[in-house]
């Protein structure tokens, strides 16, 4: 079911996965996708989350040091 | 609605994969060797033959389907305003990375691309090349779920990017202009060749659609296991798919263990060899084919994994490390395979994959 959801790219695999585990660490809903193509050309993995969480992951992502390419709100 | 979000997830990919099979069924028709329309690996080789980096005299020319798919993809990105130049993610890393991925991959005798065109053409001794790379991934997943990492890249001016694809313009021009300056086999595979124009369009063409689909057996796999996420799978199923309904159609197919056109049946060390080419694969993002895509694109890094994969070709044949083809001499069937040093070579390979991914994981949780 392809529905609108915020997706955040990352620059490394590993900034990916490492989004994956504070997110389970902190309960937060969303997974592991691979990156849309209409975000990048790249072939990596982004954290797809509910639009809604934008605001929490920016900070809680930030203050975990990881890094991010961005924040894209898409029907994926 | 469901047909149309299918089409749209994989029809770029499958349609990229049903390119890449058919022209490397018309490569092969056309005077490339039997199964090997395409291999990103042993065109890379003899490329380094052709340029006198190695001296084995049966794989030496300069094969226009790499120059085509670097430049096919540079201009797709260039179209699409994909073209990014960057550099920067540990590149002395990826180049000893590269080097190991060529040599594992030139002991099975294909890489990732000719092994789904060798199954293809009916090759089971491929069979043990394909458990190898899957093995290989697998290993490769279990590091970037422990935060494995080459860093990240950061934006260098266009120049920097364009590096590659310069090279490959005045390889071309080589070729055309000065073919004198180059070695060119007279027997053996790299004797056997498309003619110029069309290895170059037929590589520009799975160049620029591997740009536009993303088109990564590793990526495709890492996918697959890590995300149950199948599209870029999808486009080698669809490589093999067209290969082999191509050979069945074009009565080409033979489905046997022996007697496979540039293939030995020394199963362990194609397991072995396509098990570090994997590994390799997914510490580096992308197979080889996929490095050559990322190079068109303006990656640095990517341009210089290709460069170590030349410099592994050079050296797999330097110290007869790469493998040899079973063949039959006098009547008599002759199992080829690896080398001692062969062996030796694959070894050290794993033994670099780790000390690289060691010293590249997170020092502390959460430090990225």
């Amino acid at each position: 079911m392809r529905q609108l959801r915020l997706v955040v790219a990352f620059h490394t695999t590993s900034a990916a996965i490492a989004a994956e585990a504070l997110c389970r660490r902190l309960g937060l809903e969303g997974k592991l996708i691979s990156v849309p193509r209409q975000v990048t050309s790249d072939c990596g993995m982004a954290w797809s989350a509910p639009p809604e969480l934008r605001e929490t992951l920016e900070s809680r992502l930030a203050e975990a040091g990881v890094e991010t390419a961005g924040f894209y709100e898409l029907v994926v | 609605m469901r047909e149309k979000n299918w089409v749209r997830d994989y029809g770029p990919i499958v349609l990229a994969g049903l390119i890449t099979g058919a022209a490397a069924l018309a490569l092969t028709a056309l005077g490339n060797p039997k199964n090997m329309g395409f291999c990103i690996a042993c065109f890379e080789r003899d490329i380094a033959g052709a340029l006198g980096l190695h001296s084995a005299a049966k794989v030496q020319y300069l094969r226009p389907e790499i120059v085509g798919i670097v430049l096919g993809a540079m201009a797709a990105a260039l179209a699409a305003k994909e073209f990014r130049a960057k550099a920067g993610s540990s590149p002395a890393s990826r180049f000893l990375i590269g080097l190991f991925v060529m040599i594992g991959a030139l002991v099975f005798l294909g890489c990732p691309l000719r092994m789904v065109i060798r199954l293809g053409g009916g090759d089971l001794t491929a069979v043990a090349g394909l458990l190898g790379f899957l093995a290989g991934i697998l290993v490769g997943i279990v590091f970037l779920k422990k935060g494995f990492s080459l860093g990240r890249a950061y934006p260098v001016p266009a120049a920097e990017g364009a590096v590659l694809p310069g090279v490959m313009v005045l390889l071309m021009v080589l070729l055309l202009a000065a073919p004198g300056l180059l070695h060119f086999s007279e027997e053996g595979p790299g004797s056997q060749r498309a003619f110029w124009l069309v290895s170059l369009l037929a590589g520009a063409l799975v160049g620029a659609a591997a740009q536009r689909s993303r088109l990564c057996m590793a990526g495709g796999l890492r996918d697959a296991f890590l995300l149950r996420d199948f599209r870029l799978l999808s486009g080698f199923l669809a490589i093999w798919a067209a290969v082999t309904v191509g050979n069945l159609i074009l009565g080409n197919y033979n489905l046997s263990a022996v007697s496979q056109p540039i293939a030995h049946s020394q199963y362990l060390w194609s397991f072995l060899g396509m098990a570090l080419a994997g590994w390799g694969s997914i510490l580096l993002g992308g197979c080889p084919l996929r490095q050559l895509i990322l190079a068109g694109e303006g990656s640095g890094d990517a341009a210089v994994s290709v460069l170590g994969m030349v410099a592994g070709a050079a050296a797999a044949h330097n110290f007869g490390l790469a493998g040899n083809a079973d063949s039959v001499v006098d009547g008599t069937y002759q199992v080829g395979g690896t080398s001692t040093a062969g062996m030796a070579a694959v070894a050290l390979g794993f033994a670099v994959l780790l000390a690289v991914t060691l010293t590249h994981l997170p020092k502390k949780e959460g430090a990225r």
